[in-house]
């Protein structure tokens, strides 16, 4: 039970770090323009 | 109206911009029109950073497309083309490129592409897309894992946790409440605040109130599991209700900008331009922004002036009508003023500007009627009077719920509060209208007819007769000569050559059509004409000659009376010009005018609605009822003055019927104004653009149908949503006062019923549909 005492804070360090993660992906705008992306592979230049 | 058949000279069909220099776009490559849609790039010496929007794209391979062509262009560079908006960015050197070469390659791939200076700030829009979209997934993720720390307490045997890993969960719960609190929640507390400085009471505020009072009473549970409020902390309530209320929120944001998209992108233009005097005396098409005052400029007949200013030389009448209700032409000569908006009628003006742009009185009345469109519809205001005392009574509410069950515990009393609090947010009925309204209109941008007013669109579902004008509105906007003759003895081919160099003076679409088939230089050495004057209604008279001066004649053109000599009889539904040279008949012309392909059609549309059809024109009876014949209108009405057309328009109103008036928007500015609803075709002038309350932009005549069906579609979701919102609030009162709601369902209660709304009104964005 004692290992509770450790992976309790640890997971809450963990949803902090995604939380921030998430931000990032927004801010890249990796949420936007989902299906150009995806074609620019078919697109020899 | 016993006079003779008079040529539609007066009804005059929509008129296009003076043919400007070689393309469209080169107004964009004058320097002083860049920064209509470009900055200075930043950070970059020289370099500049314009947006566009790309017209023609469908997919996200069109933008990978549109990418490659602007990069092949010298001198362009960082260009980014957003496939969902349909927006491309992009920096280029003033030495190696214009904007006209971006244009023509563009073009050249199949693309077409308007400057869009708005969009250079929609960053702000982007950002605030951005945030919401990050305060919602912080909202969604913290919920969750606030959850599992809250699953144990609810599954666990009593007494099985101990009351140290119990503290644990509560404060691992706490660190993750404050992100959803401090920034999910962030745009309620500061709506909420706002309207507490301006001492009134918004949606947000309860919403706030009941975060706060639900997260206090929790963090007051686990910092001190002794305190009244019992040791079961509710955290899992604050982020599952934030998350459902930013869910509702996010939906919201996006419909509005989608629509609101939809509508900026119809408002974009190519700048309008007018024939400015240059330095060497010759005239030259330049962007009307580009004037200063002094400059000179040369106004035909049919155009609008530019700017206020004087009369330089020419003498011409004004119709003034759409600015000063003045409804009679008035005449103008050296000298005399003329102002911005107003309409050259009758002949060629040079006109010295005085005041351009916002000084002049045009864009104060522009400005007074973007004002006017602006107010919000009348159900929203009903909305917005009840929402103040409706949102004191639910804060009561909740005091005296609080009050009634504090005796029974307080963490239980502070629960119900919050419920109370949360359940009646009157969101839905705050969107209920507006959100039905702008996916109303949002469908109908896409489909080829601009909203101007969202007012209109909800007068516009009770309107049992339409009226069209017949110029420029059933037919297009052209004529054809179909068949010109000439009495005996008379040389056919000059008199008619003739006439064409007369009518290249006017604009009207008889003189169109007559100048498109009889050019001028058809024989050596071409003709020319002088001392043109136009009578609105008539027609034309000048002097005609040779263009070494020789073999002048003063000739007439226009309707029968108007020549001054016998016609020969000849009857025909159609519209007729003649030509003579004040004694004798030289020339007779018909002319015929082109029904829209799907006039007949969009009658038959608007007949199946069960809508009264009629048709209004200053065109002769015969030809009127021609037209009607072919169009399927039965009750038509010929050689109406635009007076018995607003009587007209006033007798059906004062029988109780709801009138929409469609026309060109040129003459009909007093009528349209009258008319219950409004439409004008997208070619008209752009002052009658902003007298009308829809804008037709596809000049597809079936829109009128399918605004009239989108108008009662509209209604009739209005109506639902309405009733909904009413309904929700009647039932989940009682309940959430009672304490048989939990917080959480509040939560979702309030953030469903507003969902519902919004997914109720984008049904609307569905229609109507594309043929």
């Amino acid at each position: 039970m004692d290992i509770l005492f450790l992976l309790i804070p640890l997971s809450v360090v963990l949803a902090l770090l995604i939380i921030g993660a998430l931000g990032w992906a927004v801010w890249r705008g990796q949420f936007e323009a989902l299906e150009q992306e995806a074609e620019r592979i078919l697109h020899g230049d | 109206m016993q006079t003779a058949p008079s040529l539609p000279l007066l009804s005059a069909g929509p008129v296009p911009p003076a043919a400007g220099s070689a393309t469209p776009w080169a107004a964009l490559d004058e320097p002083a029109e860049w920064e209509g849609f470009s900055r200075p790039a930043a950070g970059r010496e020289g370099w500049w950073e314009s947006c566009l929007a790309i017209e023609g794209m469908h997919c996200a391979a069109c933008a990978l497309t549109v990418e490659s062509v602007l990069r092949k262009l010298p001198g362009v560079d960082a260009v980014q083309v957003n496939g969902v908006t349909a927006v491309a960015r992009l920096q280029w050197q003033p030495q190696a490129t214009r904007p006209s070469a971006w244009m023509a390659a563009l073009r050249q791939a199949g693309y077409g592409a308007l400057p869009a200076g708005d969009l250079l700030l929609a960053g702000n829009r982007q950002r605030a897309q951005r945030l919401m979209l990050w305060r919602w997934l912080v909202a969604g993720f913290c919920m969750m894992q606030v959850m599992m720390y809250a699953a144990p307490a609810y599954l666990a045997p009593a007494g099985e946790i101990t009351p140290d890993i119990r503290a644990l969960l509560g404060w691992a719960s706490w660190v993750l409440t404050l992100p959803v609190l401090l920034f999910s929640c962030w745009p309620f507390f500061a709506a909420a605040l706002r309207d507490v400085r301006h001492l009134r009471i918004g949606m947000d505020v309860p919403v706030a109130l009941g975060v706060l009072i639900a997260f206090g009473a929790s963090t007051a549970a686990t910092f001190d599991p002794a305190s009244p409020w019992g040791e079961h902390a509710s955290y899992d309530s604050v982020p599952m209700f934030v998350f459902f209320l930013l869910s509702g929120r996010l939906l919201e944001q996006r419909l509005r900008d989608r629509t609101a998209g939809a509508l900026e992108a119809l408002m974009r233009r190519l700048p309008d331009s007018v024939e400015r005097q240059e330095a060497g005396g010759s005239f030259r098409a330049v962007a009307v922004r580009r004037l200063v005052p002094g400059d000179l400029v040369r106004v035909l007949p049919g155009q609008a002036f530019p700017a206020d200013g004087d009369v330089e030389s020419g003498e011409s009448r004004v119709d003034q009508s759409l600015l000063t209700g003045e409804s009679k032409p008035l005449l103008r000569r050296a000298g005399d003023g003329v102002i911005a908006g107003s309409h050259n009628l009758t002949s060629l003006l040079l006109v010295r500007v005085r005041r351009v742009g916002a000084q002049t009185r045009y864009a104060e009345i522009v400005a007074l009627m973007e004002q006017a469109s602006l107010e919000k519809p009348g159900l929203v205001q009903l909305v917005d009077r009840i929402a103040s005392p409706f949102l004191a009574a639910v804060l009561l509410a909740a005091a005296a719920a609080a009050w009634w069950w504090w005796p029974f515990g307080q963490a239980h009393a502070m629960a119900v509060a919050v419920s109370v609090l949360i359940v009646t947010c009157p969101c839905a009925l705050s969107l209920a209208t507006p959100a039905a309204m702008l996916a109303g209109a949002g469908a109908l941008a896409r489909r080829g007819v601009l909203v101007r007013r969202l007012q209109a669109l909800e007068s516009c579902a009770a309107v049992d007769t339409v009226i069209f004008d017949k110029t420029g509105t059933l037919t297009e906007d052209r004529m054809d000569v179909v068949m010109a003759y000439t009495p005996a003895g008379v040389d056919r081919d000059e008199v008619c050559e003739r006439a064409g160099a007369l009518a290249r003076q006017s604009l009207h679409p008889v003189s169109r059509a007559i100048a498109a088939r009889f050019p001028v230089n058809a024989s050596a050495p071409g003709w020319v004409a002088s001392e043109v004057e136009e009578v609105a209604g008539r027609g034309l008279r000048g002097k005609v000659a040779r263009l070494d001066g020789s073999d002048a004649r003063y000739l007439y053109l226009g309707s029968a009376a108007f020549c001054r000599a016998p016609v020969p009889g000849r009857d025909a539904p159609v519209p007729q010009a003649h030509l003579s040279d004040g004694e004798h008949y030289l020339a007779g012309f018909e002319l015929d005018e082109a029904i829209r392909p799907d006039a007949a059609q969009a009658v038959a549309a608007l007949l199946q609605l069960g809508v009264r059809v009629q048709l209004l024109s200053g065109d002769t009876g015969q030809a009127v009822a021609h037209l009607a014949r072919r169009a399927g209108i039965e009750w038509c009405f010929g050689e109406c003055t635009p007076e018995m057309k607003l009587e007209h328009v006033r007798r059906l109103q004062r029988e109780g019927h709801r009138v929409m008036m469609v026309g060109d928007g040129m003459n009909d500015g007093p009528v349209l104004a009258a008319a219950d609803v409004s439409m004008a075709m997208g070619q008209a002038v752009p002052l009658a653009q902003a007298r009308a309350d829809f804008i037709m932009t596809g000049n597809r005549l079936a829109s009128v149908a399918a605004l009239l069906a989108q108008a009662r579609r509209t209604r009739r979701v209005v109506r639902q949503n309405l009733l909904w919102a009413a309904l929700y609030n009647a039932a989940c009162v009682p309940l959430a006062i009672a304490g048989l709601m939990p917080t959480w369902l509040a939560g979702f209660g309030m953030a469903a019923s507003s969902l519902l709304v919004v997914a109720n009104s984008a049904r609307l964005a569905r229609y109507p549909r594309e043929n």
